[in-house]
């Protein structure tokens, strides 16, 4: 005979076995139920933005934005309206990087709108911080559903991961959080950032020598997701030409890691003169706060410098340099102007990098758009939208200019990467400095060079 | 051997392994007694880091008030997970399983919940300064020692009531046989309820000496939780110092695994060696065998 009582488990529990009750089943399944539809509520599933607003966008802001792309109205494609997704880190551990994606792009929308440009009709799939089923149940969901014909894509591994997608469904697509070489020349998608560490590498690289004569050895850290040709290839090579040194240690962690102890013991036995670490997002900031508790007080050169990753190592980050296309919200291009100003009115704070990558990818658009227009073509269709890109790779940017213009990128169309202007700051306050511009070299190139 | 790299690691371990200590306490100390998979532990574990967080910032309380407050916080969401939602489903006859559904759901719709309510982005903790001390080749932060310290007077503490105090041994009696347990008297509700307390507030220091050296974030609760759970397993369920020895072996397992090998294969170090330890002993290190 079985005894249970009311407020104890039934001690006969067994997993294969178990004596599962239809309002059991019911309590669960609520449970799981609500728990997914809060999950969607915080930001999980798609978010369906088919009205663009132009709240908070004002007149002034509109006028300068058609001074800098060209009027509105119908060569600005007032009539016309272009189905775009987003496939961002809605949820997990890089939300923090999909909600600042998706307000400079929500922004970007706004903004084109009062200037009586496209209407930039936006849905949101979540990859859940870089899962690759996700990101391809996404895609698929806004192809079929939403019937994008546009895509803002973002980080490394999902990105890869939907290149078919993209290729198949002609999605013409812009990535600006997670570069890497291996989505270089695909189809219809296209970098908007340097390639993820490898390009910004020989530029740190140089600067550390430059600045620390006596530096021979070189320890290495990054992951095996982002920046792997810099740290297999790149950062060794230009190391070597530029100090005849050699790479002590060359260590790589997990996505997501917290605890660096060991791995930074590894580095500090190794003696290292200078750190280079492709080491990104929330993790920098764990791993330079670990260097400096492990009293190694070299150089580190790192390629990212994010918001996030500056409260984590808190007065540590001052001992940080990086090397990378860094977005200045600082900059006095008159775009980038008025990107603060509409940014600082919308969310109540400043831009940072990865806001203004995704805000700028949706003036790409508008661009295109215009081109196509102006060709006398359907800017609906993504081969006269890419056609456009190539015929002109040059587009403006809120990376560089000065006060009375805004900057220029240009496409690179055989791989499909960009070049944008890329420096090495060092971090004061919790805040970066630009020391010194670099700029992208090719692997035979003396990677002295790449210091301008 | 680096025998400079070897005393590195087992400090490493040693902080690291005793955090894991704690997490498997707290998780073990309510699984013997409840028998129930408290997935939803994570909740206490971030609720207690950003009711310090919220405290320290919204409240402007000092850095131990704030540290009391996120106590209290985390502490109080195990137990009102314990009587909201456990409780009633065990008067309802609910099986195990189906807690643990609860359990699951929980623990997925909360980091979502703190997402709409703080935002996605990382919280910081006003803290003071964490000085660095030097032992010849050895570092370590304050912060590390005061809570490694922390840690094993709580275990003890915790060990001790349970030993020593005639409550605890309720909760023995009612992990060991809870018909009898019942059938002499000890009312289980309130056994439930101590062992929430208990289990609640040590995860909430666990997450409390992180965040004070780390930040908030509304995901920091699953990782940790599991981790409680690993050590629990691997040390033996029913004994508490079990679990502390085992959170303590992960630690130094994958600490000590870094001398050989690079870090992103200390995982598959730290579970090879746990899966040929219960391979061995399936109770665990210091569980007692199923008679």
């Amino acid at each position: 005979m079985k005894i249970r009582r009311k407020d104890t488990p039934s001690q006969t529990f067994s997993f294969p076995s178990v004596d599962v009750s239809r309002r059991s089943v019911l309590f669960g399944a609520a449970a799981i139920g609500g728990a997914a539809a809060l999950a969607a509520c915080g930001g999980g599933g798609s978010d369906k933005g088919s009205s663009v607003s132009t709240a908070g966008v004002n007149s002034a802001q509109a006028d300068g934005l058609n001074a800098i792309f060209g009027p509105g109205g119908k060569e600005g494609g007032v009539d016309v309206k272009l189905a775009a997704g987003m496939m961002l880190a809605v949820t997990g551990q890089g939300s923090f990087y999909g909600k600042v994606m998706g307000n400079g792009a929500k922004l970007a929308a706004s903004q084109i709108k009062a200037a009586k440009g496209f209407n930039y009709d936006i849905s949101i799939a979540d990859h859940k911080s870089g899962d690759v089923p996700a990101a391809l149940s996404g895609v698929r969901q806004l192809v079929t559903q939403d019937k994008i014909r546009v895509l803002q894509t973002s980080f490394g591994a999902p990105s890869e991961a939907i290149v078919p997608l993209i290729a198949q469904n002609k999605l013409l697509s812009f990535n600006g959080g997670g570069s890497s070489p291996g989505q270089a020349g695909k189809e219809y998608l296209w970098q908007t950032r340097m390639i993820f560490g490898d390009d910004p590498a020989p530029g740190g690289l140089a600067w550390i020598a430059k600045t620390y004569p006596d530096a021979k050895k070189l320890a290495i850290i990054g992951t095996q997701e982002n920046g792997v040709a810099g740290a297999k290839t790149i950062g060794p090579e230009a190391w070597k030409k530029l100090t005849g040194g050699t790479v002590v240690a060359n260590e790589q962690h997990d996505v997501g890691l917290t605890d660096f102890s060991s791995l930074v013991a590894r580095v500090k036995a190794a003696a290292p003169d200078a750190i280079l670490t492709f080491t990104y997002g929330d993790d920098v900031g764990y791993l330079v706060k670990a260097i400096r508790e492990a009293k190694i007080e070299v150089p580190v050169m790192g390629i990212e410098f994010t918001e996030q990753g500056a409260k984590i190592a808190g007065a540590a980050f001052d001992t940080f340099n990086f090397a990378t296309d860094f977005y200045s919200p600082d900059n006095e291009n008159p775009w980038n102007k008025i990107f603060v100003e509409g940014h600082q009115a919308a969310y109540g704070e400043p831009p940072e990098y990865y806001g203004a990558n995704y805000y700028e990818q949706v003036f790409f658009y508008w661009e295109l758009v215009r081109r196509v227009i102006a060709a006398g073509g359907d800017p609906t269709d993504t081969d006269a939208l890419q056609k456009a890109l190539i015929d002109n790779p040059v587009f403006k940017s809120l990376y560089g200019g000065d006060a009375q213009t805004a900057g220029e990128v240009t496409f690179n169309p055989e791989d499909h990467t960009i070049s944008k202007p890329m420096g090495v700051f060092k971090v004061v306050g919790g805040k970066p400095e630009k020391v010194a511009d670099i700029v992208k070299v090719s692997s035979t190139a003396d990677p002295a060079t790449a210091l301008v | 051997m680096d025998l400079n790299l070897l005393a590195q690691l087992t400090v490493s371990g040693v902080v690291v392994g005793s955090s894991y200590a704690l997490l498997g306490v707290s998780f073990g100390i309510i699984y013997a007694t409840t028998k129930i998979f408290h997935l939803a532990h994570a909740v206490s574990f971030a609720a207690a880091a950003y009711g310090a967080v919220w405290a320290s910032s919204s409240l402007g309380l000092g850095f131990a008030l704030a540290l009391v407050v996120g106590l209290v916080v985390g502490l109080a969401f195990g137990v009102m997970i314990e009587l909201v939602f456990y409780r009633p489903m065990r008067n309802k006859d609910a099986t195990l399983l189906s807690i643990f559904l609860v359990s699951l759901g929980i623990s997925v719709a909360f980091p979502n919940l703190l997402q709409l309510a703080f935002g996605p982005d990382n919280r910081t903790l006003e803290r003071p300064g964490n000085p660095i001390y030097e032992l010849g080749p050895v570092t370590i932060t304050r912060v590390d020692v005061i809570g490694t310290v922390l840690i094993w007077l709580l275990i003890a503490a915790v060990t001790t009531f349970i030993v020593k105090t005639r409550f605890g041994r309720s909760i023995t009696a009612m992990r060991t046989n809870p018909v009898m347990a019942e059938a002499v008297g000890i009312d289980s509700k309130r056994v439930f309820t101590v062992v929430f307390v208990i289990g609640s507030a040590l995860v909430a220091v666990a997450s409390l000496i992180q965040t004070s050296k780390g930040v908030a974030t509304p995901n920091m609760g699953l990782q940790p939780t599991l981790i409680g759970f690993i050590a629990a397993f691997l040390g033996g369920i029913g004994s508490l110092w079990g679990a502390a020895l085992g959170g303590l072996a992960l630690g130094l397992l994958s600490s000590w695994s870094a001398l050989w090998l690079q870090v992103d294969y200390g995982p598959v170090v730290v579970f090879g060696v746990m899966f040929l330890i219960l391979l061995v002993r399936p109770q665990g290190l210091l569980g007692k065998a199923a008679v």
